[in-house]
């Protein structure tokens, strides 16, 4: 009886060690804690094209359809290797609605980007105070949101994409 | 008559002396409200450090939100109820005290107890 009072501590140690032991395993990364925002609705927002200031998108104009939100700058050099992908996602997938938001930059940079790089994007809006990216929980760039047709966020993607990330977890929600 | 231009000019000086203060004051409370708020948010870009010790510009965004909307007037509870909302509860360095977190909250006091009623049977089975 006393033995078993003297294991059970070390039992319980034992326990958590093996569950902290498990989560650092999983594979979670800290520095990429889950978005608060996911299988949530998208946030509102509104903001004018980069192209013509009266051409607006609001959150109202995505609806009904799956949307791929991606948000990048000119500055960004990270934004720069996963470009070429959005080019390859618009081609195989037509019906997705692809939509950049060029974050914290001034309009003369993004447009030479987009020039130089080409605009994979069905529409680029202009968040110029942060405020759009504040509303979705960006904290740094590139960061990419999959929004399904009744609105909802279902993936958020933090960094650079890759074919790897493109192949195993966006398509399959495509 | 020149007494009374004295006592006008000395009561719009004091006005104005006062007004100032109180304005230089209500700046400094809030820059202190910000400094103390900002002190429990965790800089999302960084290592460990807090939005109001950091220089990236997530975290003078979020200075910049936070100075705002005091000035606004939304309480403390609010701003981070907003940030919550966005970034989740890792932006909070304490977590809230919610249904979540009772594990997390209640879990010392859990090991307290056992360890209380460990040594109670330690001294009771010495003593016999």
């Amino acid at each position: 009886m006393n033995r078993i009072f003297i294991l059970t501590p070390l039992i319980v140690l034992l326990v958590i060690c093996i569950f902290s032991l498990v989560y650092l395993l999983s594979g979670k990364d800290p520095n990429k804690p889950p978005s608060a925002l996911l299988n949530k609705d998208v946030p509102i927002f509104e903001s004018s094209s980069l192209y013509n200031a009266k051409d607006i998108i609001k959150t109202k104009d995505i609806k009904n359809k799956k949307t791929l939100i991606n948000f990048f700058a000119s500055w960004c050099s990270p934004c720069k290797i996963e470009h070429p992908l959005f080019f390859e996602i618009g081609k195989k997938y037509p019906e997705l609605y692809l939509l950049g938001f060029n974050h914290k930059d001034p309009t003369s940079d993004a447009k030479k980007y987009l020039e130089d790089d080409g605009n994979p994007y069905d529409f680029v809006g202009v968040d110029s105070d942060g405020l759009i990216a504040l509303e979705f929980g960006v904290f740094g760039l590139p960061e990419t949101y999959l929004i399904n047709e009744e609105g909802k966020i279902i993936y958020k993607f933090m960094g650079p994409i890759t074919m790897d990330i493109l192949k195993n977890e966006i398509e399959p929600l495509l | 008559m020149k007494l009374s231009h004295f006592f006008r000019v000395l009561y719009i000086t004091i006005l104005s002396f006062v007004f100032c203060a109180f304005k230089t004051l209500a700046v400094e409370n809030i820059d202190e409200r910000v400094k103390n708020l900002t002190l429990e948010l965790r800089c999302m870009t960084c290592q460990n450090q807090s939005i109001y010790d950091s220089d990236a510009e997530f975290s003078n965004d979020i200075k910049k939100i936070v100075k705002q909307k005091l000035q606004e007037g939304e309480s403390e509870r609010d701003i981070k109820k907003f940030l919550v909302e966005r970034y989740g509860e890792y932006i909070l360095f304490r977590p809230l005290m919610n249904y979540n977190n009772i594990f997390l909250w209640s879990f010392p006091f859990i090991l307290l107890i056992i360890g209380l009623f460990f040594v109670l049977i330690k001294t009771k089975t010495k003593k016999a």
